[in-house]
């Protein structure tokens, strides 16, 4: 293949193109769905085609426009094995969540246009090499979500969306400061991300200051305790493929930005905190896990399981901050692929709760009952989703947590130790939901009104359970690109 | 003289546009005198960027030609040909229609001087100018509220116009000149140059709608006309911060931080401005607070002006972002109404017209990769390269505040299910909220034009 074909702009800009034809167009519902199923269609294969031509463990496959470059700023977008887990997963989370939303009713072309214009923030964010360039799409990730949300939401969709958008806008205004904090002190001044890796620029108090803007901002974001708030509201209220996205991707927009800043343009100060970070990693684990348990609904137990995972996953970049290099490897290793399977199991799993939802109007856990028996398909898959979530070997969260876990043995048994705690409630609540609600005997109110999964559905939960089974059996297929770049990675911070 | 003539040709093709629009007002047509008005400041604009770059002062020091004072003369000749549309739409036909024109362009000037003040004078000058052709417009349409905001405009600026002039005495005094830059000089008696300082900042305060000189601010744009509060709103505000900017250039004080007042300033007039407009249920009055909000992020960029080489260019940015989407703002206001109400609905019926209205407030909150984002962000770098990181917070903090302050007119537009709004907008209304539209996305991307 051509080595100077514009391939990530293409992808990067194809589903904006796609919801600039749905502005532009009154399409109907079928054309609006064409539209907007083919579009992240065709961004999924631009992902695809991102790995034939081949990735190394550093930036590669680079791209550079000129855009201001008095202040050293310039459209740069270029990926490694990290940041590519992270855009293939966009593209497939995407493509899933169009297809299930191909049902809406309301607006569907505003809603089609959000998501497509959301879809090209989020590959954004993870191609840019350039902190302006990043900093621009973060922040669209967040206008796009907050009017899916209050657009298309439940009953207090308002309220919540308005506490995402301003609870997140404080984080990502605190990342503003660190990325001048980076950008004043680099010499030359660049937003040159390649640049600013290479050589921390921060040093002293300012180093201080700027790894503490930007642990708080990728907390707010990730979330972490006690920055958590918002997000079991934002989820409760959005619609299906919203939570979907929000827990899938943008979540992952944290913990990304864990590795990419604050461990790779501040590693002295991640160093010297790493134990800060990891308890509040552990703090999240057991907490998110205990507050899950005692939610009676569906939706919000699994958005509370989100910061339980996410928990994971912080401790195992800050094991690849502080640790050996083989332990930091795996733990980094860990966390990387844990992005990836909590975005195809959480993704998967809020898909399900809105096709359940859709059927029977409600996600109480004790209003459900006897749904395997109801909706067998349905609920078959919601259970197989839900052991992944719980961490079951041959699924796909097990290798990502393992590794985690693995890494992390060596120096913090401790932890290790209480993080297993989380596991267990974590694997007690899921059970115990699906002992509720899916087993026992038919609720015969539900059995005449609704039929089993759609084709509609089924094509948007089967890939990603594939995925999920794949990644559970054999990990490598994604993990060997991710591998090589964190070779690459603790091989220049150690 | 004639080399002193040539600089200061946009001034005076203004100058000689606003009397000839005065004249055809006294011909009764008001038409011309539009006209007249658009090819004069286009004029201007465009022998204003045939000098950008050029860094040289004309009569004696007295008055500067440089970056700021170039932009000033782009950035308000294009917010006065907008405002000028936008009058023509609200007030077309309503007796002395011309003399808005002509006052506008009277205004323009005043507000040019004050951008290139090399002199005290100058300041009184442009202060006096932008101020008296302010009360007139305000009180336009003689409706009980019109009168009462200009007679506040005109009381505030009266007397702190004196208190400014009086200062200002104190100033001269000390330095021996009017000059501003004898201000650079080692050796001034540190009292009275604090004294001729607190006098400056009244006077501009003022013009720039700063707390705690900011009172007039609500009742002037709740009562006049909506186009002259878009005017008033823009133009003697990037006058006079462009002048404060060009008295800290030369003002090196001995002993007291000038620049630490003006932070404090910055922080109040933010925060006050930010959480007052929470609680407004009239849309002219929570943009007033939020421009009052504004002011204090432009002081940003004047605290960093002798230290940051980014001072200049955030100051220039940011100013044509805040024209951009001020004005196209209250056009949708105009075009829609005062009222939160009027916007319920506003998405369903005129989707194009409320996500450009979005765009406005969003770019006003600072949401890359809008104009609004590319100015505050220069800010905050300039005021960082400075050394004052914690006003940078603060006014981050604010920027989130600010959010929350025009979700309050968002969120109605596109999440109530009754429309209230149901009329077409006109041909005029319509060039000038997309023009401004196209400012504040392109300034966003195109930064580096600006530099």
């Amino acid at each position: 293949m051509m080595t100077n074909f514009p391939l990530l702009s293409i992808t990067l800009f194809l589903p904006l193109l796609g919801a600039i034809l749905l502005m532009v167009f009154k399409t109907g519902r079928k054309g609006t769905n064409l539209i907007a199923v083919g579009t992240a269609f065709l961004t999924l294969l631009g992902t695809l085609g991102m790995a034939l031509r081949g990735l190394e463990g550093g930036f590669s496959q680079v791209e550079e426009v000129a855009w201001i470059p008095q202040l050293g700023a310039a459209y740069r977008v270029g990926i490694d094995g990290i940041s590519y887990t992270l855009v293939l997963l966009t593209g497939i989370l995407f493509l899933s969540s169009i297809v299930f939303s191909t049902k809406i009713k309301q607006k569907p072309r505003a809603y089609m246009a959000l998501f497509l214009m959301l879809e090209t923030a989020c590959l954004g964010v993870f191609m840019s090499l350039d902190l302006l360039l990043f900093y621009v799409f973060f922040e669209i990730t967040l206008v796009g979500m907050y009017f899916i949300i209050a657009g298309w939401g439940h009953e207090n969709a308002k309220k919540a969306g308005i506490m995402f958008f301003i609870y997140t806008l404080v984080g990502s205004l605190l990342l503003l400061l660190a990325f001048l904090a980076l950008y004043l002190h680099a010499d030359p001044r660049t937003f040159d991300m390649r640049t600013l890796i290479e050589n921390p620029p921060v040093t002293g108090g300012i180093a201080v200051f700027t790894f503490w803007a930007l642990f708080l901002a990728f907390a707010i974001k990730t979330p972490l305790f006690p920055f958590h708030s918002w997000l079991p509201m934002a989820h409760t209220e959005a619609p299906a493929a919203g939570s979907a996205i929000l827990a899938g991707i943008l979540l992952k927009l944290g913990a990304y930005g864990f590795i990419r800043f604050m461990l790779q343009m501040t590693p002295e100060m991640f160093r010297e905190f790493a134990v800060v970070v990891m308890a509040v990693a552990v703090f999240s684990v057991v907490y998110g896990a205990l507050v899950a348990m005692a939610q009676t609904d569906l939706k919000r137990m699994v958005a509370y399981t989100s910061i339980n995972h996410m928990g994971y996953l912080t401790f195992g970049v800050a094991v690849a901050a502080v640790s050996s290099e083989s332990a930091g490897i795996r733990g980094l290793d860990g966390a990387t692929l844990q992005m990836f399977s909590h975005g195809i199991v959480t993704g998967l799993l809020f898909l399900l709760i809105g096709a359940i939802q859709d059927r029977v109007t409600t996600r109480e856990i004790p209003l459900l009952k006897g749904l395997l028996k109801s909706y067998p398909v349905l609920s078959g898959i919601f259970v197989v989703a839900a052991f992944a979530s719980l961490g079951l070997p041959g699924l796909a969260h097990f290798p990502a947590e393992f590794q985690i876990f693995l890494g992390g043995f060596e120096d913090y048994p401790w932890a290790v130790a209480i993080m297993l705690l989380g596991l267990v409630i974590v694997s007690a609540l899921y059970i115990r939901a699906i002992q509720r609600s899916f087993m026992g005997p038919v609720d015969q109110n539900i059995l005449q009104t609704v039929k089993d999964v759609n084709t509609r559905e089924l094509l948007a939960f089967i890939p990603l359970l594939i995925l999920i089974i794949l990644t559970g059996v054999y990990p490598d297929w994604i993990l060997k690109y991710i591998h090589e770049t964190v070779k690459f990675i603790m091989s220049s911070t150690q | 003289m004639k080399q002193d003539l040539i600089h200061i040709l946009p001034q005076i093709i203004v100058l000689v546009t606003s009397m000839l629009a005065l004249v055809f007002e006294m011909l009764r047509k008001a038409t011309g005198s539009l006209w007249t008005l658009i090819l004069g400041l286009a004029a201007a604009a465009g022998v204003a960027i045939s000098k950008l770059g050029m860094i040289s002062t004309a009569f004696s020091d007295t008055f500067r030609v440089d970056h700021l004072s170039l932009w000033a003369a782009i950035i308000l000749a294009g917010a006065g040909i907008l405002c000028a549309l936008l009058m023509r739409q609200e007030l077309r036909n309503t007796g002395r229609e011309g003399t808005l024109y002509s006052l506008v362009g009277f205004s323009t000037l005043g507000s040019m001087i004050l951008a290139g003040a090399g002199d005290m004078m100058f300041l009184v000058l442009g202060v006096l100018i932008s101020g008296l052709t302010g009360f007139g417009l305000a009180a336009y349409s003689k409706t009980d509220k019109a009168t009462e905001g200009s007679i506040k405009y005109f009381i505030y600026g009266s007397v702190t116009g004196a208190v400014m002039l009086f200062m200002l005495t104190f100033w001269v005094g000390t330095s021996g000149s009017t000059l501003i830059s004898a201000l650079g000089q080692p050796g001034l008696e540190p009292v009275l140059v604090l004294l001729g300082f607190a006098g400056v900042i009244a006077g501009l305060g003022y013009s720039v709608s700063l707390f705690p000189f900011h009172f007039w601010t609500p009742d002037v744009f709740e009562g006049a006309p909506v186009s002259v509060a878009a005017f008033v709103s823009v133009t003697p505000k990037i006058g006079a911060f462009f002048a404060l900017a060009q008295v800290m250039r030369s003002l090196h004080p001995e002993g007291l931080d000038y620049n630490l007042i003006l932070a404090i300033l910055a922080v109040f007039s933010m925060t006050y401005g930010n959480v007052v407009a929470l609680w407004q249920k009239n849309v002219l009055r929570l943009m007033a607070y939020s421009t009052i909000a504004q002011a204090g992020y432009f002081l940003l960029g004047v605290i960093a002006i002798n230290g940051s080489t980014l001072a200049v260019s955030s100051l220039v940015v940011f100013s044509v972002a805040y024209a951009a989407m001020n004005i196209g703002a209250f056009a949708i206001i105009q075009q829609v109404g005062p009222q939160i109400l009027h916007f319920e609905g506003l998405a369903r019926k005129k989707p194009f017209m409320a996500v450009a209205m979005v765009v406005f407030l969003l770019s006003l909150v600072g949401m890359p990769p809008l104009a609004g984002f590319a100015g505050k962000f220069l800010l905050f770098g300039a005021a960082i390269d400075v050394g004052y990181s914690w006003l940078a917070i603060i006014a981050i903090l604010n920027s989130a505040i600010s959010l929350a302050v025009y979700l309050r007119i968002i969120n109605p537009m596109f999440f109530k299910k009754q429309p209230v709004y149901s009329t077409e907008p006109s041909i005029l209304i319509r060039w000038v909220f997309l023009s401004s539209f196209a400012v504040t996305v392109f300034v966003g991307i195109a930064v580096r034009y600006f530099l």
